[in-house]
């Protein structure tokens, strides 16, 4: 059994400190997706996603080695945050918009692997997952911005309220919209949309 | 039609932040209310796309930061 996976965030914050460095390991396995689909979602190039998934993780290493961690709230929602700001430094550094025009993503996007299924399962799975990431950038700025922010960095409608200005209802409300308009898109765009096949 | 309060609450229900009390009265209504039970499972489904929709970076990626990490270690 694995008892490692129980261990908090929190903590292995404490054990890396400490200068544990596979407690770090373990961090970085446990978020990296979450920190690097933010971005991707932001950026929409994989090489530009890697490199500034990379640059928010040595941020976070050298603010937790400096000692200027803050223990207050979650790790998941620091490093999001760090990314989130880091990919859209990077849209104004490059002074590009991040609202571009959509392409197919198949080409873009990495394989999902799910051992279990057969290829054709494999292809419409992650083509759905392709087409989804797509209809998320076509949300309204507020809407993506509250979906990205409660769904992949893990922040909570009171800290996106907080964050963004706004009262927790109206946070909520877009939270609402984004993930009805996702789904009015998903059905608008024929996509196979069975709980059964994503559940996991 | 169900009201702007109760969706907000289905929303907090759906990402765990409703209230213990809130959300045991919720899931009672869910009984008596196919609407607002149907909302629900709506909002799961596409909560569980999105879940699904992660991606991953590449491995070279992910050890340049553990790399990194250790040799800033090896240095103090």
């Amino acid at each position: 059994m694995n008892t490692t996976t129980q261990v908090s965030d929190s903590a292995l914050v404490s054990l890396y400190i400490a200068g544990n460095e596979n407690a770090f390991e373990q961090l970085v396995n446990r978020h990296k997706n979450k920190v690097y689909t933010t971005i991707l979602l932001i950026v929409k190039d994989t090489y530009t996603a890697e490199d500034l998934m990379q640059d928010a993780f040595i941020k976070a290493i050298h603010t937790m080695k400096s000692g200027r961690y803050n223990e207050e709230g979650k790790f998941s929602s620091w490093i999001c945050r760090i990314a989130h700001n880091l990919a859209i430094d990077f849209f104004r550094k490059e002074k590009r918009s991040p609202m571009i025009t959509l392409e197919d993503g198949s080409n873009v996007f990495n394989t999902m692997a799910f051992a279990e299924d057969s290829a054709e399962q494999l292809q419409v799975k992650e083509d759905t997952h392709a087409r989804l990431r797509e209809l998320i950038q076509t949300l309204p700025q507020s809407q993506r911005e509250v979906l990205m922010m409660r769904h992949y960095a893990d922040m909570s409608f009171q800290e996106i309220a907080d964050a963004t200005g706004v009262s927790i209802n109206t946070a909520l409300g877009r939270m609402r919209y984004a993930l009805i308009n996702l789904r009015k898109k998903m059905l608008n765009s024929n996509i196979a949309y069975d709980k059964n096949l994503y559940s996991e | 039609m169900i009201k702007t309060s109760t969706q907000n609450e289905l929303i907090q229900y759906v990402y765990d932040e409703l209230a213990k009390n809130a959300s045991e009265q919720l899931e009672t209504a869910f009984m008596h209310d196919e609407e607002l039970a149907e909302s629900c499972s709506e909002l799961l489904q596409i909560q569980n796309l999105l879940d699904n929709a992660l991606k991953s970076p590449h491995k070279r990626a992910v050890q340049n930061i553990l790399n990194y990490s250790k040799s800033l270690s090896l240095q103090s």
